[in-house]
Order: C-alpha cells, then structure tokens, then sequence
C-alpha cells in the first residue's frame, strides 16, 4: 500500500471541509456555500445528524411492536383462513419443513431489523457519550448495517408478489393487512436514520492523537 | 498540514485529512484510521458505463412488460408483472407498501439506469451535458434505494411457497429481471464517483474554452 501521510487530525480541525456529494475538498469558512463543482450545500457535518438518526430510530422500534403484532397478510382457500403475522409466517413455513426459506425470513424480517436498531444505537451512543472505544470497528458495523438493512424489505416483496398472483376469487385468495404497512415503514424510518447518521462524529471525540496501530496498517492490504 | 487542496483528500467515513499520492490503476488508496476506500481507478469506466445502462434500460423494458410467474388451479391462470404487484396491494388498500414496492423495484432503478445512460452518453461523445450535475445527485443519492435483487429473491420464496399448492410457470420476465440485476450490479461496481467528478470538472473546462 502507498505510505499515506497524514496528522491523524481531522479536515475540519485543519480548516478544511469535504463535499459531501462530489468529496472536492473546500476551505472551512466556505461552509454554507455551495460546491463549485457539483452544486451541492457545503457542510462539514450533516446538519442535526444527531437529533433526525435518534428520531428515526426510535419512531422504528416503536413501529416494530404493531409491525410484529398486527397480521401481514391472509391466505384464503375455499372461504378458510386465518390472517398472518411475522412470525406466524415463519412458523408456518417451519412446520411444513420448509426450513431453509422459513429462516431466510426469519432473518430478514427478524434478525436484521433488530440487529440494525442495536448497531444504530450502540454507533448514536458512541457519539452521544463521547466513547472512545473500538471506532474502526464501529465505522466498519456501520457499513454492514447500512448494506444489510434493505434486505428486510423481502417480506413486503414476498406479499406484494403473493398478492398480485393468488388472485383466483373464492378458490384461493390472498390479501396484504396494515402489519406489512408498519412494517414497511419500520425498514424506511432505520434507512432514514443510518442515512442522517454521520460517521464522521465519530472520530471527532479526542482521536487527534495517533491511533496506536497507525504504523504497522500503512503497509498492509 | 502543508500543500493546496488539490494535493489533500479527507475520508468521507471519518474526516482524517490526508496527503493525496498517485495510485497505480490496480491499486486502491485505503483510509489509514478507518480503512475506508478513498479513491481507486476504473479502467474504462465511461465505456462500461454507457454499455451497461443502454442494456439495462434495453432489459428494462421485457423485466416489466412480460410475466415474472404464473400460477395456474383448476383451469383459472393469473400472471404477474412488477407493476402488478403495487397495484393489487393498491387496491388492497395498503397504499404505502404499494408506493414503496413501486419506488424501489421500478421507479429507482429506472432512474438510475437514465441518469447512468445520460452521464456516461454526454461525457463519452462530450456533448454539452447541462444536466449532468443534476444526474449524478440523482444517481448517487439513489444509490441503495434500488431493490430488484431482494424483489428477485421474493420471486424465488414465493415459488417455494406456491409450488406445492398450484401449477407454476416461470416468465420470460423473470429472465429479462435476472439479466437486469447483473447489469445494474456491474454499473455500480464500475461507477466511480471520483473519477467521473473529475471527468466532468475536465469537460466543463472544455467546453468553456471552446466558447
Ligand atoms: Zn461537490
Ligand atoms: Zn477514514
């Protein structure tokens, strides 16, 4: 890897701002202004990147409750049927042995909600707290976290899918309930709070100092 | 921190300001504090580019208009579009989850594919491309909001879950929606945002000078 020299401070504390669309690098006092390349609003951090990620974060775990306790959708044959939750979907599949699709479901309607409303929090603490621990691994969660929480829209495709073909009148007939509304907004509001969350803020607690394995990872990868 | 702001860079993850070096074309340059990537190159990107979203808005067009699946019980056959699944839900009264279903699996990548044709079209025969600011935005702040691939994956749960209980039949489609998702993966592999910044930055200059 090429020797990257640095101070190990941040560009803002050097009087220095990053694009946040095109990453052309500005002068500080340039903030409020607008790229002169791509035309975007300068700012050096997102603005209440705090308060927004918190407010969706915490409009998603409310939502998550009636997300999991109101049914998703109900399947019908010949006038018979109950409506279905979440987990009474996984359930189901379970008990007909179809282990491997009932866990891909558990996962993404499950698992990784609830593992990305941990990681939010742990990363909105970190920041609200000032802790100084393990920042590269965190920066690194974040990323997972962001990639993998779209998966969880699955179980809405599933149901938009089920319902646009099981259509056959009073022979089978599956219909979507409001479950899979909260549900759906439960996936939107975490996308929107990894969204509004700065990874920036971070770094900017205390670690102008050099990172004590700074030397031996220049030469690495 | 000496040097003008063209020799720095700043990590877009964590803010270290850092000495820009020159890369070999094979080489990423890797954010020392918090291993992001900071900047890489792209062999041909705007070729790629422009290849792969003129087959992808081609590929758009059967993903769409044929059937993905379908189903057959005694005798009555229903089949299924993209489109078709957010308007059932719509009439089903779950008009959110119909909005969304629309946005990520048909408005977003449809978008994205016309903003990728239009920057990588304008900058490869450096047409005067006055909205190709405007296109990037679009692109780049789309970026993860496009679900084709998890639609995809609800294809293949919903075949399982049908497949004991009705006749199944697998649509052109779903075929044209497979090739779709490889080539809107490989134009975001090939998207290099830094590079096409600093192409546009050229092109601008260009065309000022031959004004
Ligand atoms: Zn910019
Ligand atoms: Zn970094």
């Amino acid at each position: 890897m090429t020797n990257l020299k640095t101070t190990f401070r941040s560009a803002r504390d050097n009087g220095y701002l990053l694009c946040s669309d095109c990453e052309k690098l500005h002068y500080l006092h340039q903030e409020g202004q607008h790229c002169d390349r791509c035309g975007a609003h300068l700012h050096s951090r997102i603005a209440n990147s705090m308060s927004l990620s918190w407010a969706c974060l915490i409009a998603s775990m409310l939502l998550f409750l009636p997300a999991n306790l109101l049914p998703i959708m109900t399947f019908k044959t010949f006038g018979q049927g109950e409506p279905n939750t979440i987990i009474g979907g996984v359930l189901h599949l379970l008990e007909q042995d179809m282990l491997m699709i009932g866990l891909v479901v558990l996962i993404a309607s499950i698992v990784v909600p609830v593992l990305k409303m941990i990681a939010l929090t742990i990363l909105l603490c970190t920041v609200q707290f000032g802790l100084q621990t393990n920042l590269r691994q965190k920066t690194m969660m974040f990323r997972v976290v962001e990639w993998i929480g779209r998966w969880s829209m699955l179980d809405i495709f599933v149901i938009g899918i089920l319902v646009a073909l099981v259509q056959l009148g009073s022979i089978a007939h599956i219909e979507g309930n409001h479950g899979a509304t909260a549900f759906a907004i439960v996936v939107l509001l975490t996308m929107f709070s990894a969204i509004a969350f700065d990874t920036r803020l971070i770094w900017d607690n205390g670690t102008s100092d050099l990172p004590a394995d700074s030397t031996d990872h220049k030469d690495d990868s | 921190m000496q040097g003008t702001l063209t020799h720095l860079i700043a990590c877009h993850e964590c803010d270290l300001l850092i000495e820009r070096v020159a890369n070999q074309p094979d080489q990423d340059v890797i954010c020392p504090r918090c291993h992001a990537r900071l900047y890489y190159t792209t062999l041909n990107s705007i070729e790629r580019l422009l290849a792969l979203s003129l087959a992808g808005l081609i590929l758009f067009i059967p993903a769409n208009l044929f059937p993905i699946l379908s189903l057959r019980v005694f005798g009555q056959s229903q089949s299924e579009i993209i489109l078709q699944s957010a308007l059932s839900l719509y009439e089903g009264g779950l008009i959110v989850v119909a909005l969304l279903i629309l946005l990520f699996a048909v408005v977003v990548p449809l978008i994205q594919l016309i903003a990728l044709f239009y920057i990588s079209f304008t900058l490869h025969y450096r047409w005067e491309g006055r909205l190709l600011r405007q296109a990037m935005h679009s692109y780049q702040h789309l970026r993860g909001w496009g679900m084709l691939e998890i639609f995809l994956l609800g294809v293949l749960i919903s075949i399982i879950k049908l497949k004991d209980i009705a006749d199944l039949e697998i649509g052109l489609g779903l075929y044209s929606l497979a090739a779709l998702i490889v080539v809107i993966t490989l134009s975001s592999i090939f998207f290099n945002p830094h590079q096409i910044w600093h192409q546009i930055d050229l092109h601008r200059k260009q065309s000022r000078s031959h004004d």
